[in-house]
């Protein structure tokens, strides 16, 4: 009979007259426990072995436990001080004989609680008796503790993984039931639990007995199949894998682990919202970070002394402070055009803002606070020429706000950013498009909040119910850009416009807390890596 | 956005609903787009709105709007007004910086606790909206009976006979007692020593004359930091003189009506000043309409309804407009809208449109979707940007996303480089003016700092930590318009226990494969790399980056244990 090795070892070291346990085979075999298991059951599956498994309890001592095992109980430390102070005749003050005895602490109570129940005295009333023929040496409790300790090794710094193996190991005698029960009766042993100075769990254990098929297949003789770890190319090209005879694995164990790489969760949304405009017939728009007020507030009908204006809202650069004026490259007559909106309003009836509005100021540098100063450069022309409607166009990129870095808010962030360019556009047109858009990302309701912006009118703020808890959630701003905005560009049809922070998106579709753990330099690795993908 | 608290039991009662449950009205006040942010201390209502309607910055106008809402206030309500008894002369000696002033009287004012605490509160909101934290305009309410009017000349002629003056002085040129003080103090005195005078010296800061305004007994106000205490109003106050000064005239009479109605609203009479300019006299406050001619076309088109024209007309008499109709050009329908001069956002008729969109309830219209083809595509960048990170992704690394915003220390010091020198990283950088974290005072000059913050940041976690980014870098470059040069660029890190040059090469020549560039890596000296373990990355014979064994002395400033190595390259590269 040909068997794989470590069968043929199992085999030939098990015995047909007595049961051994898998440890004692593993031993003898010299192979790893959990190989010998598995041979075992192989071996049983064919009839030449058989298996038998028993519960076993083990005890274990505590760390108290072995503190008492080698000093002695407290209750017993407390009976010897009564004697010596002849308490055996006449009650001695209880505080007088815990000095004496030199408890301490907890240990006080624990002698207290125990010296009645065990026969050694009375406590009443601040007194103390000692029962005069108790013997402490023979207090079953001590002796229970002492067999423990000594079957542990006597030590009392095993480490809990040390105390495990002595458990697994046949000859350990403290954690073979037989010995238990020499050690201790079960009142003892329930006793001394119950004080935790023991801890009793229980095991399986497996002890394996040739079959009479096993006797006979070893005397017939049994070889051990070579088994092989891996198929090498080799044994293809000499076809010497047909010879031999593959180790099994443990198929379910699992392997080390691979991370690889995936493509940031924030970017696949970014992704996911790009594809579906792209869908809707949007076309994607590009352009500077760092970018002139005039493109950022100014075009967009932003008073100059707004207070979003100010460095407390929006990040001013340093350097450079700002466009030299033979460089600003704004398309001629434009800034007159912005200029005018600004100070007289368009229109006939149109009036403009009481603010003051110099063109140094929309020479400033800023790092873009939204990206309708793309909108802005895509609508004058500027971008990709004049454009006749009709026309879609968006972008999914980074923008920067002077907040204060919270769970919720970033310093950048993402900015969806769309609008459609068409001849009479109505609320209803814009309602529709944003309802087409959300619901892509299932979020359905939306509803429309009248809302004010300096750019947009009329406006509104898009409310959405959060897929999972069903609050309603503010999701987005949206408008008609206003008359302001678009007669200076030179637009005279209408366009509606709107914005989002992806993060929001992000964090309503996979429920996220703190925005930080995933965008920045503070991002977390683990949670990047084990971030469900979303599809 | 503004917030405005509000009592409820005095909205019911300015409305005249005392029917309404706090739910109630806390509902109708949504429908207005003024929201509930929950309740003070005292059980008054936060609301907040965008600040378009800063005539609702007090329970006055909150219930004035309500009123129109409910339709029992219809068109527009004007306060009757009398004759000015007093006059605010402008003396020459005024600051330019500050030279227009504006004002009202105000007789036989009943003000209870509730009521002085509405006025100071909208007086407060008003300063931190139109008022532009009183830069623009600041307002001050005095008690009348306690000023003493330089008596007109020419007794028995009709007209004002009670001037007071405003005018600049030196900053120590005269002395009162300011509110919260005991101490009479010159102006200059109340911008070191009074605390409110701290919170606004810097407005009046680069004044040569600081604004003053006097009556016959002496200065009793300096705006806009604070009044004298002489004049204080209390609940006790019957008669109110309301003045306001600022840089723009137009922004102080419209607060001054603001305030004006919310005082009329409480029963109190208002009464006209003048404002003596030397080259021209107001009368303020200065209640007339404005008009704005909005076609029936824009309506229905900008709301996609056909609506008649009686719909229209009740639409904007319940928005709290006047309007009738008209005609313009070739008999087209319009209507010709007057507008109350408290309503500070109407622009253009299109701002007109809104509020019959309002009053016809936005949410009750149809959404749908607009039938205009158009065809959508991604920009060319963005393409190549995915591509590249796909390729990246493939190779195993873990895609990045990091800020574009970072620290002077964190780009240059921490990898051994400094803004001058011409390796990849050094460059000049552009700036943030007066950062308030000092951990973002520039944008990048390059991306692999960031993501050796993030190795850093993530030393607990499990190896190998093969991290990439595509992002943005920017530096300063006069011959850019904007005089920033912004490029995205391609950094890989590999960390990893026997990370090598040869590891970050490999990946870097599958890279240069899929894109079908030609690789050249000749040596190069770099700080934040290994001497003699470092080259420059060379595509298609064009520089675009670095590549090499990060030095160990980056590595363990960044409290790294094991070596990474490195590349970073120019995106357009690879186009």
């Amino acid at each position: 009979m040909r068997l794989p090795e470590s069968q043929v070892a199992v085999l030939q070291a098990a015995s047909a007259n007595e049961a051994q346990t898998i440890e004692r085979l593993a031993e003898e075999a010299d192979l790893k426990p959990e190989t010998v298991t598995g041979a075992a059951f192989e071996l049983e599956s064919k009839g030449l072995l058989d298996v038998a498994e028993s519960a076993e309890e083990t005890v274990e001592l505590t760390e108290e436990g072995r503190e008492y095992a080698g000093e002695e109980l407290p209750e017993v430390r407390l009976y010897r001080a009564a004697l010596d102070a002849g308490a055996d005749e006449t009650p001695a003050q209880m505080g007088q004989i815990i000095g004496r005895s030199g408890l301490e602490g907890p240990a006080v109570d624990i002698a207290l609680s125990n010296y009645a129940r065990k026969g050694y005295g009375t406590i009443e009333s601040g007194e103390i008796t000692a029962t005069p023929d108790a013997d402490p040496d023979s207090d079953a409790e001590a002796a229970a503790l002492g067999s423990l300790s000594a079957a542990d090794g006597g030590e009392s710094g095993d480490s809990a993984d040390e105390s495990a193996d002595a458990a697994a190991s046949a000859d350990s005698p403290a954690s073979i039931a037989d010995d238990t029960a020499s050690v201790a009766d079960e009142d003892t042993l329930d006793q001394l639990e119950s004080r935790g100075l023991v801890e009793r769990s229980e095991s399986t254990v497996r002890s394996v007995t040739l079959t009479d098929e096993g006797v006979t297949a070893l005397m017939e003789g049994v070889e051990a199949a070579a088994t092989v770890g891996q198929l090498t190319p080799e044994m293809l090209t000499t076809g010497a894998w047909e010879e031999v005879e593959f180790a099994e694995y443990n198929v379910e164990a699992d392997a080390e682990r691979v991370d690889g790489g995936k493509t940031h969760i924030l970017r696949q949304t970014a992704n996911r919202v790009k594809d579906t405009l792209v869908g809707m017939g949007f076309e994607e728009m590009e352009g500077p970070h760092a970018d002139a007020e005039f493109w950022i507030n100014d075009c967009l009908f932003m008073p100059q002394d707004h207070p979003a204006r100010t460095h407390w809202d929006q990040f001013a650069l340093e350097n450079p402070r700002s466009m030299a004026e033979e460089a600003a490259d704004f398309p001629e007559k434009l800034v007159e055009r912005v200029k005018d909106a600004h100070l007289n309003g368009v229109g006939e009836d149109g009036d403009g803002y009481h603010s003051p509005w110099t063109e140094e100021v929309a020479r400033g540098i800023d790092l873009r606070g939204h990206t309708t100063s793309l909108s802005m450069r895509y609508l004058s022309g500027h971008e990709v020429g004049e454009l006749e409607p009709p026309q879609r166009f968006f972008s999914v990129e980074k923008v920067y706000r002077n907040d204060t870095l919270d769970p919720t808010h970033l310093l950048e962030f993402f900015q969806i950013e769309g609008w459609v360019m068409a001849e009479d556009l109505s609320v209803r047109d814009l309602m529709g498009t944003f309802e087409e858009f959300y619901a892509q990302f299932g979020i359905t309701d939306i509803e429309f909040k009248p809302h004010y912006n300096p750019y947009t009118e009329p406006s509104f703020e898009l409310f959405g119910t959060h897929p999972t808890t069903g609050e309603m959630v503010e999701i987005g701003n949206s408008g008609m850009f206003r008359e302001e905005v678009l007669e200076p560009l030179g637009v005279d049809c209408d366009v509606m416009a709107w914005g989002l922070a992806l993060e929001r998106l992000l964090m309503l579709m996979y429920g996220f807390e703190d925005i930080r753990d995933v965008h920045g330099t503070l991002a977390d690795l683990e949670l990047l890596r084990e971030t469900e993908v979303l599809h | 956005m503004p917030v405005v608290d509000v009592n409820p039991d005095e909205l019911r009662d300015l409305t005249g609903h005392e029917e309404k449950s706090d739910d109630e009205l806390i509902d109708d006040l949504f429908a207005l787009g003024l929201e509930f942010e929950g309740r003070t201390e005292e059980g008054d209502l936060q609301l907040e709105f965008a600040p378009d309607r800063l005539d609702r910055l007090s329970v006055e106008g909150v219930a004035r709007s309500l009123r129109y809402q409910y339709g029992d206030d219809r068109g527009i309500y004007v306060p009757s007004t009398n004759d000015p008894e007093w006059t605010i002369e402008v003396d020459e000696s005024v600051p330019d910086e500050r030279p227009y002033v504006t004002g009202a009287v105000i007789r036989d004012v009943d003000l209870d606790d509730d009521a002085l605490d509405s006025l100071i509160q909208l007086q407060e909101k008003l300063h931190a909206t139109m008022g532009r934290k009183r830069a623009k305009g600041a307002i001050g309410i005095h008690d009348l009976t306690m000023l003493k009017g330089r008596t007109a000349t020419s007794e028995g002629q009709a007209g004002p006979r009670n001037t007071i003056t405003y005018r600049g002085i030196e900053p120590a040129g005269d002395r009162f007692v300011p509110l919260d003080s005991d101490a009479e103090m010159t102006p200059t005195e109340v911008l070191r020593a009074h605390p409110t005078g701290e919170t606004y010296a810097d407005l009046v800061a680069e004044y040569e004359r600081y604004p003053a305004i006097y009556d016959d007994i002496g200065l009793f106000s300096f705006p806009p930091v604070i009044n004298g205490r002489r004049t204080e109003v209390s609940t006790d106050s019957r008669d109110l003189f309301v003045e306001m000064t600022g840089t723009d005239q137009w922004t102080i009479d419209r607060m001054c009506n603001v305030v004006c109605y919310a005082l009329d609203a409480r029963g109190a009479q208002v009464e006209r000043i003048e404002v003596e300019y030397p080259d021209r006299t107001l009368r303020r406050p200065d209640f007339e309409v404005t008009e704005k001619t909005v076609t029936h076309e824009r309506v229905e088109s900008m709301l996609g309804v056909d609506l008649s024209a009686e719909r229209v007309l009740d639409l904007l008499e319940r928005s709290g407009v006047d309007a009738e109709t008209t005609e313009v050009g070739d008999d087209e329908l319009a209507y010709e809208v007057e507008i109350p001069p408290y309503r500070v956002d109407v622009l253009h008729p299109l701002d007109v449109v809104d509020d019959v969109g309002r009053a016809y309830g936005f949410n009750e219209l149809e959404p749908r979707y607009p039938d205009v083809g158009t065809v959508g595509g991604r920009h060319d960048r963005s393409k190549l940007e995915d591509a590249t990170r796909n390729v990246l992704v493939g190779l195993g690394f873990e895609d990045l996303l990091n800020f574009h915003m970072i620290s002077e220390e964190e780009n240059f010091d921490r990898l051994r480089i400094t803004p001058e020198g011409d390796v990849l990283g050094a460059d000049e950088p552009a700036t943030i003016l007066e950062p308030y974290s000092e951990d973002y005072t520039m944008l990048r000059t390059w991306a692999l700092p960031s993501l050796l913050m993030v190795l850093e940041n993530n030393t607990h976690r499990a190896y190998p930590q093969d991290l990439a980014e595509i992002g943005l870098a920017a530096r300063v470059d006069g011959s850019e318009d904007t005089g920033v040069a912004e490029r995205r660029t391609v950094a890989g890190v590999l960390a990893r226990h026997d990370a090598s040059y040869e590891d970050a090469k490999g990946r870097l020549q599958a890279v240069a494969r899929n894109f079908d560039k030609d690789l050249e890596t000749p040596a190069t000296d770099h700080p934040t790399f290994i001497d003699g373990r470092a080259a420059e990355v060379v595509l298609d014979g064009e520089r675009a980056g670095v590549i090499g064994e990060v030095h160990p002395e980056v590595l363990v400033e960044h409290d790294l244990e094991l070596p990474v190595a490195a590349f970073e390259f120019r995106l357009d590269a690879l186009e």
